[in-house]
């Protein structure tokens, strides 16, 4: 592993800090950081060390102007991502178009060691809500005794946020508060076992969402983090 | 502006990851005079702190999901994204050489505001890191001082201070680690 040694990582880090890096060197550390966790660490300590410094310069106020960019930016429906209730209004925008979900089955069923399915299956195509593409599906045999087993396919290369967890929900609809199905991860093929209670209630559930926790899974038991990917069920 | 302390401000930040912008507002009125002051300091101009500033937020809206309190106080990780982004800014134009008031203005520092061994000083009032900085030489605070508050590089310490490059990197050096083993010590 590189910078295995902890003397470099601290001195490095002390240096990106400090700000004494050239261009390139900043360029090539902030590679090294988004792949080392112990680098992280380090960088961290030393932020938590030097900060006091910078919090000690007299306060300056900034103009107003730079706030109204700030907020004309932040704005739904520009760059930033909807809010959790937001996406729910979601459901109602059909934009899932039946092209997505044949293009979900196709997937499915060309995949190896996917049985073909004997019976109906529930299907979820989950969006990503920014920008609108097919980012994971979810299918499962509905009505059945026992438990449900989900098979879980996430599409395209998703980065998970270091210190950061998947939540899977399930949205009960009807006004109901969105249940958890468990932490997920980015891997492309995984199963998520639904236990009996859950089980009948999945079969009727309005759709599934995602959202981003901090590790471990959200420490409310509700979405508490942006939801990244979301969509509605469908029988098959 | 009332000062925020740390826990109100990462409860601000909690609800910025559930897409709440008032409380974004409310985090910005209590946080943006410090930060940028940071970016002022750092990139000597107003305009490019602004674009700093502006883009910190930015940054921190988009990146609130990411905060953990249990890693770092919420002003650490906000002043680490300002002075990352200035940093950048500041040097972005060094490697193409552009500007040239920019250089003139850089070379008129100590009369216009205050130098950073002053900085050091005033920020040398309390805590362990003011403790801590009373145990270096002269040339390592001020060598630190000068990366720290003017963001020069080993190379542009080294002209301002018209010593050998491998001297101001091993008073930094030497000086950042008696910091770290005085402030870990104190923090036990």
């Amino acid at each position: 592993m590189k910078f295995a040694n902890e003397a470099l990582r601290n001195k490095l880090a002390a240096e990106y800090v400090l700000g004494t890096m050239s261009a390139r060197a900043r360029r090539r550390f902030d590679i090294n950081l988004k792949e080392n966790p112990a680098l992280r660490r380090a960088v961290a300590e030393w932020e938590k060390r030097l900060t006091p410094l910078a919090l000690a310069l007299p306060e300056i106020e900034p103009p107003s102007r730079v706030w109204q960019v700030i907020e004309s930016r932040i704005r739904p429906g520009r760059q930033a991502r909807p809010g959790f209730w937001e996406s729910l209004s979601f459901w109602r925008i059909s934009s899932f178009a039946s092209g997505l979900v044949a293009l979900a089955l196709l997937i499915l069923v060309a995949l190896p060691g996917v049985p073909p399915a004997d019976d109906t299956r529930m299907v979820v195509v989950m969006n990503d809500l920014q920008t609108s593409n097919p980012a994971m599906t979810v299918s499962w045999e509905p009505r059945k005794p026992g438990k449900r087993v989900m098979r879980i396919r996430v599409i395209g290369h998703a980065d998970m946020a270091p210190g950061t967890a998947w939540e899977l929900w399930m949205l009960p609809g009807k006004e109901q508060k969105p249940v958890s199905l468990g932490l997920i991860t980015t891997h492309d093929a995984q199963i998520v076992i639904v236990p009996e209670p859950l089980a009948a209630k999945l079969d009727g559930a309005e759709g599934l969402a995602m959202s981003v926790e901090p590790a471990g899974g959200s420490p409310t038991g509700l979405p508490s983090g942006p939801v990244l990917y979301a969509g509605k069920c469908v029988e098959t | 502006m009332t000062a925020m302390d740390a826990d109100q401000l990462s409860e601000l930040l909690s609800r910025c990851a559930l897409r709440d912008q008032q409380a974004f507002r409310t985090l910005y009125t209590h946080s943006s005079a410090k930060l940028f002051a940071v970016a002022v300091r750092i990139t000597r101009r107003r305009d490019w702190a602004e674009e700093v500033l502006q883009e910190s937020f930015i940054n921190i809206w988009n990146h609130c999901a990411n905060y953990s309190a249990a890693k770092s106080a919420p002003m650490t990780w906000m002043t680490a994204i300002v002075r990352n982004r200035a940093l950048d800014l500041l040097r972005r134009p060094r490697e193409v050489e552009i500007d040239e008031g920019h250089e003139d203005m850089m070379a008129s520092i100590p009369d216009e505001s205050p130098g950073p061994e002053e900085l050091l000083k005033q920020s040398m009032e309390a805590g362990a890191l003011a403790e801590c900085m009373k145990q270096l030489t002269g040339e390592q605070q001020k060598s630190i001082a000068l990366a720290f508050f003017n963001g020069l590089s080993h190379g542009e310490l080294a002209r301002q201070m018209q010593k050998p490059l491998g001297t101001v990197k091993t008073w930094i050096r030497r000086g950042l680690e008696r910091l770290r083993t005085c402030l870990d010590a104190q923090a036990i």
